[in-house]
Parts: structure tokens; sequence; C-alpha cells
């Protein structure tokens, strides 16, 4: 008897797990409180979507929205909902955390099986992906040229990555702004100001850094090996690109792209350029235990400096340095950030873009909220206005670090991503190693040209 | 009499048909879950386009771009180095452990069996990061290596091609040596004792039976690991991307994370992603019929 009631108890349990997968939209969410390994993590994701779509049915509208990042987006998207929700009490803004990772092939399988019924009202979106998903899928995006936000206010080198054939497909949010932060404890014992590192060229950088590397032993800049953030954001702070504008391919024949080349690898081979392994942890130890003492990344870089609370007051931010001898080389540049972008999914897509207008176009206060809690530095103009921007940073010196970052952003030149950009990055990439390890820069060059040519088609 | 006989089904018959009911749930499962998108992936794969609903015919075209495609043939070599290397060494350790283990005289089996099997019970992305954490320049190995004198200065294990594509190789198998002696284990045990017992009266060496006996007495159980072995390497993922992420320049990369680049990471062209999954499977299809051939002299 013991053993058919242990066997009974074994059938109901597998056959409940494999209907709990199953289950219709509606029900899935109380299927899934009683099993735990059934339905997928985008499952999930969607099935919270729909439930809350059929919420909005009932007179309270319920904007659906995906991102990643507790401490940074989720956050700031949390609070515009708050503040949204003072003059329209009835609208409420749900946001289903989505890594970035998870959220691309989402968007990619949704739009290619023409399944879009999962997507949300608003997702983010990573620039640099942006004109690949807008331009791959035209569909799947709203467009918001003429939805009453005021697209001027924003930064013109933001702008340029949501914006496609003229037309505006994204609201831009964090400010990927590039900045320089060193360690002024260091530099003194050198016997360098911050002033000998604003509004450098890349050569007067090298015989500072390498020289501080000899008295030190520190580097003033470290990357991952491999990687190619650092050659982007050189690349772009000259306001070139991998891409021409008509969207050929702009690699083998790219002179400021063998000049970055050139800078890059005379950083590595003169010791003033700290090479790490290839993964994230391992370039955020190098400045908040490692022997780097300095990093030049986009603005959001600041939240993990911030992470090593011992060095408290010894660091500072200016520019990153320019290119010597190309035109139109600046001290500016941009890595990173993300956009809002409105689904075709959107069933209330005034709503939405009301929503987006109020907060993110239209707050002062709103933006000097989520600064405080979360370091997200605005790309709107006006956002700079608010009294937090122009409070000094205690760990960055004292100095009122949010107003210089939203003024870097406004010189930042816009640069063209261009739909084809993982493919030419991850080219120019592998091409970059070969020729840190002795290959022929122009073959090389002509190899990636010719790679992402290939994949383009 | 004979009415009862028509009426009924003979009693083979009706075995045949019991089997068929057993059997027909699961079959149709394979169907629909299996063969189902593998002939349409086998039909993308004439095909291009970004979304199912758009597919335009493409003819042979991704399969010549395959051929053409320098990071896909780099993928196709690397996958190839960690096949012929790493499947001959890690059935050969499996053989080697098993018959070790088999021993009745030895103490705490039950131990170093569970030992050298709880490594496929990990996560293979958590086991992935843990080893390239191992091997990191501050990692575990360097500050070994480092104490001992071995080396002066951390050595970059992962930014280095041949050191990059070695540790993949070691992580598979210390992974897998553990599953594939496990099926050793229980080919053994169908082996009598008494045979090796003849053998060690007539004067053999332990080598001498475990190539003279063990090996062809088992034949049948190393021919399915090494297909599934092949399988497994052959569609490697999870350590091309979370150990190496590719590897310097893609020095390590397998297919199957190039595949996942071009349709989640670059511009979407599904027909393209499919036709490289074919390769794929046409590649495990012709060296699993190559083994059995060499192996399975079933009559």
């Amino acid at each position: 008897m013991k053993k058919k009631f242990l066997a009974t108890m074994m059938i109901v349990a597998m056959s409940a797990s494999m209907l709990a997968g199953c289950g219709s939209k509606t029900d899935a969410p109380a299927a899934d409180t009683s099993k735990d390994d059934a339905a997928a993590d985008d499952a999930a994701a969607g099935d919270d979507a729909a439930a809350t779509d059929d919420a909005a049915a009932d007179g309270e509208q319920t904007i659906t929205v995906w991102c990643w990042d507790p401490t940074f987006n989720i956050y700031a998207m949390e609070k515009a909902g708050e503040y949204y929700a003072k003059d329209h009490p009835n609208v409420k803004v749900e946001v289903t955390e989505t890594a970035w990772d998870d959220l691309q092939p989402m968007i990619t399988n949704a739009a290619s099986t023409g399944e879009t019924g999962e997507l949300p009202d608003i997702i983010l979106m990573q620039d640099n992906a942006f004109q690949k998903n807008a331009i791959s899928y035209p569909d799947l995006f709203v467009d918001l040229t003429d939805s009453g936000i005021d697209f001027s206010q924003f930064a013109a080198g933001k702008l340029g990555y949501s914006t496609i054939g003229g037309r505006n497909y994204g609201v831009p949010f964090d400010n990927g702004a590039v900045i320089a932060c060193y360690r002024t404890d260091i530099l003194e014992q050198a016997g360098y100001t911050m002033d000998d590192l604003t509004d450098i060229t890349w050569s007067r950088f090298e015989e500072i850094s390498s020289d501080v590397q000899a008295k030190t032993g520190y580097y003033l800049v470290s990357e991952r090996s491999g990687e190619a953030d650092l050659l982007m954001m050189m690349l772009q702070s000259a306001g070139a690109s991998l891409f021409n504008d008509d969207g050929s391919v702009n690699i083998a024949d790219n002179d400021v792209l063998k000049k970055v080349i050139e800078t890059f690898n005379s950083l590595a081979k003169n010791n003033a350029l700290l090479v790490t392994q290839q993964n994230w942890d391992e370039y955020i130890k190098s400045f908040n235990s490692g022997s780097a003492a300095g990093a030049i990344n986009g603005c959001w870089i600041m939240g993990s400096i911030q992470a090593a609370e011992d060095q408290s007051g010894k660091w500072a931010i200016t520019n990153m340095p320019k290119l010597d001898g190309v035109e139109g080389a600046t001290n500016y540049s941009n890595n990173g950030g993300s956009s809002w972008a409105v689904t075709s999914n959107c069933k209330n897509v005034e709503l939405a873009t009301d929503f987006l207008n109020s907060t993110f176009c239209g707050s002062v206060d709103f933006y000097g909220d989520i600064l405080s809690k979360s370091g997200a530095i605005a790309t709107w103009a006006p956002a700079a206005e608010a009294d937090v921007y122009s409070e000094p940073s205690e760990f960055f010196g004292g100095e009122p670090v949010f107003t210089k970052i939203v003024d870097f952003a406004t010189k930042t030149p816009a640069n063209n991503t261009g739909v084809y950009y993982y493919e030419a990055r991850d080219a120019v990439t592998t091409a970059l190693t070969n020729i840190a390890n002795g290959a022929d820069m122009d073959s090389e060059l002509a190899n990636a040209q010719a790679a992402v040519e290939a994949q383009m088609q | 009499m004979e009415k009862a006989k028509a009426r009924r089904l003979s009693q083979s018959k009706r075995y045949n048909l019991t089997g068929w009911v057993f059997l027909a749930p699961a079959a149709l499962l394979i169907a629909v879950m299996s063969f189902y998108p593998m002939i349409r992936c086998f039909i993308y794969s004439f095909q291009k386009g970004a979304t199912f609903a758009n597919m335009q015919w493409y003819g042979l075209k991704n399969y010549v771009r395959m051929f053409q495609d320098s990071v896909f043939m780099q993928s196709l070599k690397n996958t190839f180095v960690y096949f012929l290397i790493q499947v001959p060494i890690m059935l050969i350790l499996a053989l080697i452990l098993a018959s070790l283990l088999n021993n009745k005289d030895l103490r705490c089996k039950g131990f170093f069996r569970t030992a050298i099997f709880l490594p496929c019970a990990t996560t293979l992305v958590s086991y992935a990061i843990i080893f390239r954490s191992l091997f990191s320049t501050d990692g575990f190995v360097n500050t070994i290596l480092i104490k001992l004198g071995i080396l002066d200065a951390p050595f970059a294990f992962l930014t280095n091609t041949a050191s990059a594509r070695a540790i993949i190789i070691l992580a598979l198998i210390w992974r897998w040596t553990g599953y594939n002696m496990v099926f050793y284990l229980s080919g053994l045990q169908n082996i009598e004792y008494s045979v090796y017992e003849a053998a060690k009266i007539d004067g053999a060496s332990p080598l001498q039976s475990f190539f003279h006996i063990t090996v062809p007495l088992l034949k049948p159980t190393i021919l399915l690991t090494a297909i599934m072995s092949t399988n497994g390497t052959l569609q490697l993922f999870d350590e091309s991307v979370n150990l190496t992420n590719g590897g310097p320049a893609n020095t390590s990369i397998t297919m199957s994370h190039y595949i996942y680049d071009t349709t989640f990471k670059y511009v979407p062209n599904f027909g393209y992603s499919c036709a490289m999954s074919m390769l794929i499977l046409i590649l495990v299809g012709a060296l699993a019929f190559i083994q059995m051939k060499v192996g399975d002299k079933r009559d």
C-alpha cells in the first residue's frame, strides 16, 4: 500500500509540474507560485506583462517597463512612476527586471517570430544596439518624433543613437559621457596635478603616465585585454566611426582608426596602460585595489570607483586626452548609455509618451532626485539646473562633478554606430589583438573590413 | 471459434500494439520538439531574413558564405582541436579510473566514485566562471606557481591562445571524466570476474588484461560514450562564452558560440545561423557514423 501511495504521489507531482509549464497566460502567475522550475524566465516576464495589461481595462492604467540594474535604471524608472502618479494617480508603472543579455534575445525572438504580444510598453535599449534593432525591426518601435517630446534638449551625441533616417525612436536616458578619473594622491607623489591632465593629448598622457608608473608603480589607466572600449572611445572623440554615412564599412582606410590603434599600442608598450584580464571584475579590481590609479570610461564608472570607500576624497575628474594630429579631435567622447523606446505592443502610446515627456523630458526635480540616490546623470540639458547637480562630491575631491559631466556630454561628437556595430567592433577587437602581437596593421584591418563586409550580407 | 479469432487481434499483434501505444507519446514529443525544428531549420538554411515571417529564398548562398567566413572557419578549427585532444584523453582517463575503481578489494570505493562524479553535477556557467577566476592573473594557479618559484610574473593564461584552449580542455576533462566513468563502471559490472581470474592464472599482467579483456568487452559502452562526447564537444558553448569569451582574437571560440553571436548579438540573419547549425548536425552525424562503423560489430 505504501508503495502504491508513494507512486501515486510521484505521478501527481510530475504531472502537475508538467501542466504548470503549459498554463494559460492569466493562470500562469498562480501556477508559478506553486511550481518553482517549470516556467522559463522570459515566460514569467511575459506573463506578468500580460496580466497587468488585463488590469488596464479596469480604469487604472498600467505602463509596463523592462529594464535592468535595480540600483540604477530600475530605481530611476520607479521614481519616474512616482512623480507621474502625483498628477495622474490612476497610472501605475510596473517595472520588470530584465538583464540586457536576456532582453536583446527576447526582442529578437519577439520580432522575428512576430509574437510581439509579450513585449512591454517601454523598454530600455543599449545605445550601441539601438540602430541594429530599430533598422532590423522597424515595425517594433514607435516613432516618437511628433509625440510632443522636445528632443532638442538632449545632448546631440546621445540623440544620434536613437535617430534613424531623421526620426526619433528613443528617449535618451543615462549619460555615458567619458570622464577621466585619476587618483590625486598618486599624481601628487609623482609631482603632477589634475591641471597637467586636463585638455591634453594622448602623447602627453603617455609621457605623464609612464613617468608616474616609473615613479610610483601605478598606471593612470587600465583596460581589459582584447576589449575595444577604450579604442571606441578614442575613435568617437574625434567624431570618427567604423561606418560611413552611407552604411559602408570604414575600417581598412580609416586613418583615425589607425592613429587610435597606434596610440593604444604605444600606451601599452610604454607602460602607460595596464592591461588586465578579459573580464569586468578584473577591470574594476584594477582601480579598486590594484595598480591602476586612474580610469577613463563612461561616467557610470563612478559607481564602481566609489565602491572602494577607503579612497574617498582621493579621486578627481577631468576630460579625456585627445588624439594627436587628427582633425576634429576633441577631449570628449561617449561610452555606453541607453535610451527608452516605446514598443509597438504598447496599447496606449499617448500615455507612454506623455509619461516619458513629463518625467524624463520634463522634471528637473526628478533628475535631481535620482542623481543623489543612483548616480544616474541626465543627458537632458535642463536637468543640470537641479541644485543637486551643483553639489560638490566628497569622494571626488569636493568638486561639483555632475555639472562637469553634463557639460562634457554637450561637447561630445556624435558618431555613426551603424546597424552592424557589434560585427565591426568584434572584427576591430580581433585586429587589435593581432596587431598588438606583432601582425601588420594594414593587413589586419583589411581582414577586419572583409570580415565585416562578409557579415553584412 | 473462427469468429473469436477474427475479432480479436493475434497475441503478437496485440503486444506490438501495446508497445506502440507506450512509445507513441514519447515518439510524438520527439517528432514535434526535435525532428520538426530540424526540418524547419533545414528549410530556413536555404533562406535569408531577420523575421521568420519574411524569409526569402536564398539557395545555397548561406553554405557558400559559411566557408568563406573567416570567424566561422576559425571556430570550426577550434572546435576540432577540442574534439581531437579532449575526447580521447577524457575517455582513456575515464576507462582507467573505472577499471581502477572496479577493484573488489579497494576501500572507500563509494567515496572515490562520488568525488569523481561530482563535477558533472555542477552547473556549466558557475564552473566556467570559477575556472576563469582560478586562472586569472592574480588567481589561485598563478599565486601557487609564483610561490613555488616556477614563474616569476603572473602568466596570463586566458589571453594566450594555446593556454586558453588548454584551459578549456582541462575544464572539460575535469567535468566530464566522472560522467563517462560511471558508464564504464556499469559496463564493467557485466564482465564476469572469472574472466580476469582465468587471465591471472594464465600469467597476464594487469596491463595485458586491461587491453585484451576490458577494452574489447567494453566496446559497446566505449562506442556510446565516444558518440555522446563527440556530440557534446562539437556543440560546446558555455565554456567558450564564460571561460574565455571566444578567447584572444577568436582563437577559442566554438561554433555554437559563433552561431549565438550571429543570431542575437549581430544583426540577425536566421538563414545563416540555421545553415551553420546544419553543418554541426552533418558533422556530428558523419562522425557518429564513422565511429559506429569502426566500433559496432553486432551481427
